[in-house]
């Protein structure tokens, strides 16, 4: 996989790009649920992973210290530092010494299938609640249907 | 014995009524350990001794690798405390409280305290007897991270103030903690607050430590279970059953710890079903877990 070093930036392009990416987070951090039995790291991780898969951060893009992200989403640092090491295993971004943590190119392919996996994750969820609720597989296969039909017509 | 908090066989004893009794407790340096149990549990006593202002009976009390009984001045130097009630001269100003306060610190920082100043807009002019609740709060806990501390003690340090103070004061402790690395040993009711920031939980019951786990190993092994057809009794079950009710349904309800999800397999080897596995969160978990060690096992 290719790695893209980032680029040598001036301090104004960096606090802008910090800035950015911090405006941004505000949205994608939006849905954290400490109460949820998914730890906090692996919610923050999965929030970066998909906004890496959907596009919205673009490769280079340096994320918010861990310092910067603990503090505005009152959250141990330890469990930022965790997100960003597991994000970093898995090829989605790269940490510098000193320097940051920076979204790295990631393959179409990679991103392709990081979506199949939030969309199977989707249904999974959808299908464990209708089991709650009762909703039988045909009501709830007329129910898509019915919907993505109403959507795309 | 490398914890910030090392405490072994403690036995502490005030009146005729409450003991606090075979207390073992540890906190690993760079946690930060949330401190819960009901009013009257033993949780503002614990602090207190781990910071040498009352005196065990038995056991032993470390804080940073030293005995606190014996080097309590040495110890206290790097530790940062924001007791339940303040304690300070309600006569001075905010100002004054400050230059009082730094000279007991060698590692005292003036920056950060001028910093912490305005970020929670304090008026520096203003006696402390005549100060909100919440501006109270934050200059506890200005005082607290200006020492530049390693370790953090805090006795319900945001309980009865607003949400937007409350937000400011652990902001500016976790901005504290990623900076320094420093250790965290807070308590209090606010249990959706310690379930964000926490990484390790002890529970305090009636002077006992009912249990002592990282956070996510708490959440995560307490469940409630829906469980049908199961025989009255049941021979050694892989989890920690803590409580079966029977329900108006042919459902009954468990609580269960140190749950997997592998489990669910025991169920079949009873001759029951499991219908549903549901989450806890952190309250719900720590009043499930009290409800049962409360009741008298039979």
């Amino acid at each position: 996989m290719a790695t893209v070093s980032p680029p040598r930036l001036d301090t104004a392009t960096r606090l802008y790009q910090c800035i950015i990416t911090l405006i941004h987070s505000a949205t994608v951090f939006d849905q954290l649920d400490p109460r949820s039995p998914t730890p906090l790291y692996a919610q923050i991780a999965n929030r970066l992973r998909v906004a890496i898969a959907a596009g919205e951060l673009q490769p280079t893009a340096a994320l918010p210290s861990v310092r910067q992200l603990a503090t505005k989403l009152r959250v141990n640092p330890a469990t930022v530092v965790q997100a960003y090491r597991d994000l970093e295993a898995e090829g989605f971004v790269e940490m510098r010494q000193g320097a940051g943590t920076f979204v790295r190119e990631v393959p179409p392919q990679t991103r392709a299938r990081e979506r199949a996996s939030q969309a199977a994750a989707l249904v999974r969820k959808l299908l464990a609640e209708a089991g709650r609720l009762g909703v039988s597989l045909q009501e709830l296969q007329a129910a898509i249907a019915e919907e993505i039909g109403v959507g795309t017509s | 014995m490398n914890g910030a908090i090392e405490i072994q066989q403690l036995y502490y004893r005030a009146g005729k009524t409450f003991e606090i009794k075979n207390l073992d407790l540890h906190v690993a340096r760079g946690s930060i350990y949330g401190f819960l149990g009901p009013n009257g549990s033993g949780k503002t006593t614990t602090i207190r001794l781990v910071l040498g202002l009352l005196r065990p009976l038995a056991g032993r009390v470390t804080v940073l690798g030293r005995d606190i009984l014996r080097e309590a001045p040495r110890v206290l130097e790097h530790v940062g405390y924001v007791p339940e009630q303040p304690h300070l001269d309600p006569t001075l100003t905010v100002r004054e409280t400050l230059r009082f306060q730094a000279a007991f610190y060698t590692t005292w920082d003036w920056p950060c305290a001028e910093q912490l100043i305005r970020q929670f807009e304090l008026d520096e002019r203003g006696t402390f007897g005549h100060l909100s609740k919440g501006q109270k709060g934050k200059v506890m806990t200005l005082l607290a991270l200006a020492q530049r501390p390693e370790l953090l003690v805090l006795d319900e340090p945001t309980d009865g103030l607003d949400p937007v103070v409350r937000r400011q004061m652990l902001s500016a402790l976790l901005d504290y903690v990623s900076q320094r690395q420093a250790t965290v040993f807070i308590s209090s009711h606010l249990v959706h607050e310690l379930e964000r920031i926490c990484d390790w939980i002890g529970v305090m019951d009636r002077g006992r430590l009912v249990i002592e786990l990282p956070m996510e190993r708490f959440k995560n092994g307490i469940k409630r279970l829906r469980v049908a057809g199961a025989p009255p009794s049941i021979a050694s079950p892989p989890f920690a059953l803590l409580a079966r009710e029977h329900q108006n349904g042919a459902l009954e309800t468990w609580i269960v710890r140190e749950w997997e999800p592998e489990m669910a397999e025991y169920f079949e080897t009873i001759g029951a079903s499991l219908h549903d596995v549901i989450d806890l969160d952190l309250e719900e978990g720590f009043v499930e877990l009290l409800r049962t060690f409360r009741r008298p096992r039979s």
